[in-house]
């Protein structure tokens, strides 16, 4: 299999007042295509400031991300968001939808953003968001809406661009267990159905058992990487 | 020159406003005098008596006229070739010595009549009032025999002067009457209008301080322009004032929005708008208010307007009326407001260029938002 993403010797650190916080102390990994890559580790581990570079929202203070190759560190603002609304797909712990918007005009949003037709634009909604299981509620806003449909709603509109690669901050952070696994489970399967890399970062071992590799973060650095049995019968 | 004021036409009047009107009275050299300054067309003198009653004996009516006036009909129907224009172009071959040329308005006394008080070659008592200290009673009355040369056509008020309202006789018959040299008023025909101010300013000096008045259209004009240009000159300043603080309140609501909005303006970040694109968004919306802002300030603009010329109008009502100068034609005055397109749309053209002005500093200051800290603002 190819590496669709490289990450190589990523540092990154915050500046609060006048302490230094290293987030990101040398990290590297590849990442297959259509691979289901967990990030696992407890809070202050550095796994969404990985997420964070990983998706082109901010830039590392050393090191290199690669996306098909070449590294998007050297793309200018524009190119980056660029890249985010076509390769890249996100996933919030809360959702992060419109409030004013119904659940068809958030999934909507990338597509009109990327200048795509009205006719068009909601032809692939409603159908992405048959996939995700709610059409029924398309016209309903996020606060009408359960958290497990809200973020349904936000894979949705992660994946309306039909995007390489889809990342995931903590998805089912703010949902109950049944929810959450649920969420993990139609993650799972879009990434088989429509053979999209799939990278959630969350601190729950049962979430990140779904995963086929699991990279084990802590303190900033890489302390494991773990094939589950799934990947394994592959 | 049918209508507004005819620039080339001086009226001078004996005394000024503020020595009080003096009894003086112009002669015949006075007019000589003044047709010798270089720029004068022409002068004539006139003679003006008040009420006059006049009695048709064709057809046993009678009519009341403002003014009587006494001319020199050659000279007459030379400066006013425009409003000394007869009725169905029946006009006298030659003014005798009895000849009374009668105005629209005398003619027509109101608006329903059809038939005229009376047509050339008509025969007309004319009643004039006299006073004379010597005699008694002191005023009394006399009757004299005219013979219809012409009727006026309608001209309306053009300048000071409605002929309308008035009657013309030979100044030399009335002179006779009231056994004077003396008369009332001069007209003054220059032949440059732009020179009629250093015209008057010569006439001023042929006569002693304070003994004459000069009615000049052009400074009435010019004063006029002046008041307007010191009105527009404040409104402008007020509009100007008004515009920094309605600017400044775009800014302020739009700051605010962007404020508020942050956590959106990350999401719509995060999913891959370019910061041109936020930019764009929020200038559309400054747009908007623009628009809108426009729309609302022009409807209300334009009922004010309409309101400010009411009341305007209402104000402007003549002082003197019943004298030479004001005849009942000229007791209103209606301003009506100018509604052109070009400026309304320009109005609404600039309400948008304001706002998004105004609106720049808050659209850039969301585009130039950093997508993470975005998100995570509360």
């Amino acid at each position: 299999m190819t590496a669709i993403l490289g990450v190589r010797k990523v540092r990154k650190s915050y500046r609060m007042g006048k302490v230094i916080i290293p987030a990101l102390r040398g990290v590297s990994f590849d990442l297959e295509e259509s691979e289901f890559l967990a990030i696992f580790g407890p809070s202050g581990s550095g796994k969404s400031t990985l997420l964070h570079l990983m998706g082109g929202l901010d830039r590392p203070d050393e090191g290199e991300i690669l996306i098909d190759g070449s590294n998007i560190l050297e793309l200018d603002d524009d190119r980056l968001a660029e890249l985010r609304l076509t390769r890249i797909g996100f996933v919030f712990q809360f959702f992060n939808l419109l409030p004013k918007l119904t659940a068809l005009r958030n999934v909507e949003l990338p597509l009109t953003i990327a200048g795509i037709s009205e006719k068009e634009t909601l032809q692939k909604s409603r159908e992405i968001l048959k996939l995700v299981g709610l059409e029924e509620r398309i016209n309903h806003k996020p606060s009408e809406l359960s958290g497990g449909e809200q973020q349904r709603v936000a894979i949705a509109r992660a994946l309306i661009n039909n995007p390489k690669i889809v990342l995931a901050d903590e998805p089912t952070g703010n949902l109950d267990t049944k929810t959450g696994w649920e969420i993990v489970q139609l993650m799972r399967k879009l990434n088989e159905k429509k053979d999209q890399t799939f990278i959630v970062v969350t601190h729950d071992p049962n979430i990140a058992e779904a995963a086929d590799r699991i990279i084990h973060l802590k303190d900033g650095v890489i302390e494991g990487i773990k094939e589950t049995p799934r990947r394994k019968k592959q | 020159m049918q209508q507004g004021f005819e620039l080339d036409s001086l009226t001078v009047i004996p005394g000024t406003l503020f020595a009080g009107l003096s009894r003086d009275r112009f002669y015949d050299y006075d007019v000589e005098n003044i047709s010798k300054i270089s720029g004068v067309k022409a002068a004539t003198q006139v003679m003006q008596i008040g009420n006059v009653t006049l009695y048709n004996s064709r057809n046993n009516k009678t009519v009341k006229a403002f003014v009587a006036t006494a001319v020199n009909f050659t000279d007459f129907v030379e400066m006013f070739s425009d409003r000394f224009v007869f009725e169905n172009d029946v006009h006298p071959t030659e003014y005798e010595n009895d000849t009374i040329v009668i105005g629209h308005k005398v003619n027509y006394p109101t608006e329903d009549d059809i038939i005229p008080f009376a047509v050339a070659n008509d025969t007309i008592i004319l009643t004039l009032g006299v006073f004379n200290q010597t005699h008694f009673p002191p005023y009394y009355e006399l009757n004299y025999s005219f013979t219809v040369g012409g009727t006026l056509q309608k001209k309306g008020t053009p300048g000071i002067t409605n002929f309308d309202y008035w009657i013309f006789l030979p100044l030399e018959t009335v002179r006779d009457i009231y056994d004077t040299l003396e008369s009332d008023l001069i007209f003054v025909e220059v032949s440059d209008s732009e020179e009629s101010e250093r015209v008057a300013e010569e006439i001023e000096g042929l006569f002693p301080p304070y003994k004459v008045t000069i009615l000049v259209p052009l400074t009435f004009i010019k004063q006029v322009d002046r008041i307007l240009t010191i009105v527009q000159i404040f409104l402008m300043s007020v509009a100007s004032i008004s515009l920094l603080v309605a600017g400044i309140g775009i800014m302020n609501i739009m700051t605010v929005s962007v404020v508020e909005r942050t956590r959106e303006i990350g999401i719509l970040k995060a999913i891959g708008a370019k910061s041109s694109t936020v930019l764009a968004m929020f200038l559309t919306e400054a747009m908007l208010i623009g628009v809108i802002g426009g729309l609302i300030g022009i409807s209300t603009g334009y009922g004010l307007s309409y309101a400010l010329a009411y009341m305007l109008s209402s104000f402007m009502q003549p002082q003197h009326q019943g004298t030479a100068f004001q005849t009942p034609e000229t007791q209103k005055m209606t301003i009506t407001p100018v509604f052109s397109p070009e400026w309304t749309a320009l109005a609404i053209i600039f309400a948008i260029i304001v706002c998004i002005i105004f609106g720049l500093y808050p659209a850039r200051k969301a585009a130039k938002l950093d997508p993470i800290e975005a998100l995570r603002y509360e």
